[in-house]
């Protein structure tokens, strides 16, 4: 397989409990995939598995190209600025100029001096997706866009992320516990639950699947062959 | 009158050095979380070598730059040993650098003996007003001031400074970015040597230096640092020149004796204060 | 460790004080006297996660309180029954400010505090001073002034008593809470654990051994200064703890025992003919800073558990 991102077989333990279990997935180039599962069943596991911050008992994970990371809950370096922020997004490529950011997100140009802890949900992930944008990557992955945001400040985000993925031929792995908003907008899904890849198929399909709609409400899936 | 300002201006001095031994506590601690321990051995370690270049007919400047690599190189040291490591938690490395602390005294006094060391500083006596201060302490309070200038541009317009700075503000997003937290960690532990070599460097001329004075400075240094929470250069520099003055006015007047206590007093005080307004943060959750 | 390991270390220790030559029984009575102080310095570490850099600071007004009664004609084992009090009531005053603070906070603090007593008993003219105070007359038990060996002995009953106050401790209900609250102080306090009270007690205790520790050094030695209690004196308590393991009962007399014995052999060897005069000294630092500092990286939990651990792991030993 040749994807942007390949995960194979992944397996991580911590302290004897499985939190990923042999976890196969491929973020294909071009692709916008999404990863849905509800709260605990190992997307964050997955996240710093990908991004080299845990190491996995098992299995291989390999990048084509650069990979950059927008954490869940934006993680922004709050008493520093905005301009700071996204200028230490770059520490990887020591690109220093943030123009270009400033003209994907038009209005954090005139935060650009503000301390980042004193702006809002959406300001902060916009800045936190062009601190992203800094390290010029191939494969953006997105944690949780939407957590604790305003329906209409998602949907901006949102534009924002399918222009960047067409315009700049980006691969995008789209983590979301919001999984209608997910496959409203992705092309391929994956869903994970209790550390294994549960169900997986082309979103359209998976947005009508049973098993995606009970769950979606608050159900659980069933498992059956595929 | 001009017994008032000379004890300012000598305060002012001492209080540079207390500072400048702090700023590099806090230089440490911001980006690691380790109080270090062996930052009083700095100042002394930096202080002894430029005894014996000074001796050896090398000019000033060369020799205090050099004292002052040791200080840096010490450093450097300490971080390997300390957070070199990884998953060592912060009261640990507290611990460790303890122990480096007192295996310093074992080669400053295999090196340099115990006995108590000075070297001649900047010579002459300036008049300010009409107060007679001896011109080293003026030249300490420049430094100082220049020392905390760069280190302000440093922290705020270099990238190695911002990075330091986001270490400092949110460790996992630094990780996020990329930058090395250990790598970094290391870094501060090299700026935090060179500001407690140059903090011996500089007052050694006007207070001998023994190996164990690193108590006295590591104390004061503490105390100008925990007002600004460990993490805050300028109000390190504010707590130490406060501290210098008090400590200078408080012997000036006839309390030579009790010097020491006023940093003391001020750090438990200041301790107690800060835990009783934010309730007792358990560490070991770090 | 079994009933049997115990019997037989008691047994040893027992017999040994009348057969050392006088140089190595003041080695064996100092020995005695920094295990029991370590009990507490392990204690308040182990079981109440907190360090002090102060511990001396007890030591040093056990020995005090103990020696300026017994100075002015006041019976010797009335000054030694003052010794742990003295202590015990200096740390319940100190405490109750200062175990507020945790982790290198309470370091600084405990270690301002030796540094503010000691400055304070140098200018105190009725403590003696800088010089220290002299001719403290030797402790006398019914009627009996002890000789080198009665120091001994009750520098082995004082750690017994300190070993066996340790292990209730350990064993009691608060002690239990207390362990963890060492860990997660949250959870303890969620559970409904009087947190701070216990920790005071730890503390409390910890200084009464240490108190009592230093009435015997006083009247052991007839002689006590501010320079008696140096600041490196409370990291060698610190360094003991941590070399024998933190949280156990054997760890402290294991540690002390490393140390003193480790030191004493280096001294031996840098007052050969030849060595330079700093040599003791430099070995001495040498030997406690590259022991602390391996056993917090490599022995986390000290020799005595590594001792046991490696036992079981090879049962063929």
């Amino acid at each position: 397989m040749t994807g942007a991102i390949d995960i194979s077989a992944l397996t991580v333990r911590y302290a004897g409990a499985t939190a990923l279990d042999d976890v196969s997935l491929t973020v294909p180039h071009h692709g916008l995939t999404a990863l849905i599962g509800a709260n605990g069943a190992g997307k964050t596991t997955l996240v710093k598995a990908l991004c080299g911050l845990i190491r996995p008992d098992h299995g291989t994970i390999t990048v084509d190209g650069r990979i950059a990371h927008v954490p869940e809950g934006r993680e922004m370096f709050p008493d520093m600025t905005v301009d700071d922020n996204l200028r230490l997004g770059g520490w990887r490529t020591r690109r220093r100029d943030t123009a270009a950011i400033y003209d994907l997100f038009p209005g954090l140009a005139a935060l650009r001096a503000r301390r980042a802890g004193t702006l809002s949900g959406g300001q902060q992930q916009m800045v936190a997706i062009g601190r992203a944008l800094m390290a010029d990557p191939d494969v953006l992955v997105v944690d949780e866009l939407s957590l604790g945001l305003a329906p209409m400040v998602v949907t901006s985000l949102v534009d924002h992320l399918v222009t960047l993925h067409t315009t700049r031929d980006l691969s995008v792995l789209l983590i979301e516990q919001n999984a209608r908003l997910a496959l409203d907008l992705c092309h391929y899904a994956y869903v994970l639950e209790s550390g294994r890849i549960a169900l997986h198929g082309p979103a359209p399909i998976l947005a009508r699947d049973p098993r995606v709609t009970a769950a979606y409400l608050g159900g659980h899936i069933q498992v059956t062959d595929e | 009158m001009s017994d008032l300002i000379g004890y300012l201006l000598t305060g002012l001095g001492i209080g540079a050095g207390f500072a400048l031994v702090g700023s590099g506590l806090v230089a440490i601690h911001r980006v690691t979380r380790v109080v270090n321990f062996a930052q009083g051995g700095f100042a002394v370690l930096a202080a002894l070598l430029t005894s014996t270049l000074l001796s050896a007919g090398l000019p000033h400047g060369v020799a205090e730059s050099g004292g002052v690599a040791l200080g840096a190189l010490a450093g450097l040291v300490v971080g390997v040993i300390a957070i070199g490591r990884p998953g060592t938690s912060p009261g640990t490395s507290l611990i460790v650098t303890l122990g480096l602390g007192v295996l310093a005294y074992a080669i400053e006094v295999l090196i340099w003996g115990d006995q108590p060391r000075s070297f001649p500083g900047l010579t002459g006596v300036a008049e300010v007003g009409d107060a007679r201060v001896p011109a080293h302490y003026l030249l300490i309070l420049a430094v100082t001031a220049v020392v905390f200038a760069l280190m302000a541009w440093f922290f705020a317009r270099t990238d190695p400074g911002r990075a330091l700075t986001a270490c400092a503000s949110n460790r996992y997003a630094a990780q996020v970015v990329g930058i090395d937290v250990r790598r970094m960690g290391l870094l501060a532990f090299t700026l935090g040597g060179a500001l407690g070599g140059l903090a011996g460097v500089l007052t050694t001329p006007v207070q001998q230096v023994t190996f164990d004075s690193d108590v006295t400075l590591i104390v004061n240094g503490f105390a100008a640092a925990i007002l600004g929470g460990l993490s805050r250069p300028m109000v390190t520099l504010a707590g130490g020149l406060l501290l210098g003055v008090t400590q200078t006015v408080v012997a000036g007047y006839g309390g030579g004796a009790y010097q020491l206590e006023v940093a003391l007093v001020l750090m438990l005080t200041v301790m107690i204060v800060q835990a009783a307004r934010t309730g007792p943060v358990p560490e070991a959750a770090r | 460790m079994n009933r049997w390991t115990i019997g037989a270390v008691a047994a040893v220790t027992l017999a040994l004080p009348p057969l050392l030559p006088e140089r190595h029984l003041a080695t064996f009575v100092l020995l005695l006297l920094a295990a029991t102080v370590t009990v507490g310095v392990s204690l308040l570490m182990g079981y109440a996660g907190q360090v002090s850099l102060g511990q001396a600071s007890f030591y040093a007004i056990g020995a005090y309180a103990a020696a300026l009664p017994a100075v002015h004609g006041v019976p010797t084992l009335l000054g030694l029954a003052l010794a742990p009090v003295a202590a015990a009531v200096a740390a319940v005053l100190l405490g109750a400010p200062l175990l507020r603070l945790r982790g290198h906070h309470l370091a600084f603090a405990t270690l301002a505090v030796q540094l503010i007593l000691l400055s304070l008993l140098a200018q105190a003219d009725w403590a003696g001073g800088a010089i220290g105070l002299q001719g403290v007359p030797r402790l006398t038990i019914v009627g009996v002034e002890l000789r080198d060996v009665g120091y001994a002995y009750t520098a082995w009953l004082v750690l017994a008593a300190a070993l066996l106050i340790a292990r209730n401790v350990v064993d009691s209900r608060p002690g239990r809470a207390l362990r963890a609250a060492a860990t997660s102080e949250t959870a303890a306090a969620a559970s409904g654990v009087a947190v701070g009270r216990h920790r005071l007690a730890v503390f409390t205790l910890s200084a009464a051994m240490a108190g009592l520790a230093g009435g015997v050094y006083a009247f052991y030695l007839g002689y006590l200064s501010p320079g008696s209690f140096p600041v490196l004196l409370s990291i060698e308590f610190v360094v003991m703890a941590v070399v024998g393991g933190l949280g156990t009962i054997a760890g402290p007399v294991v540690g002390a025992t490393v140390i003193v014995l480790l030191v004493q052999l280096l001294n031996t060897l840098g007052t050969l003919p030849g060595m330079p005069d700093y040599a003791p000294s430099v070995l001495s630092y040498a030997v406690y800073a590259v022991l602390l500092i391996v056993c917090v990286l490599y022995l986390p939990r000290g020799l005595a558990p590594a001792l046991r651990l490696r036992r079981t792991a090879d049962p063929n030993a």
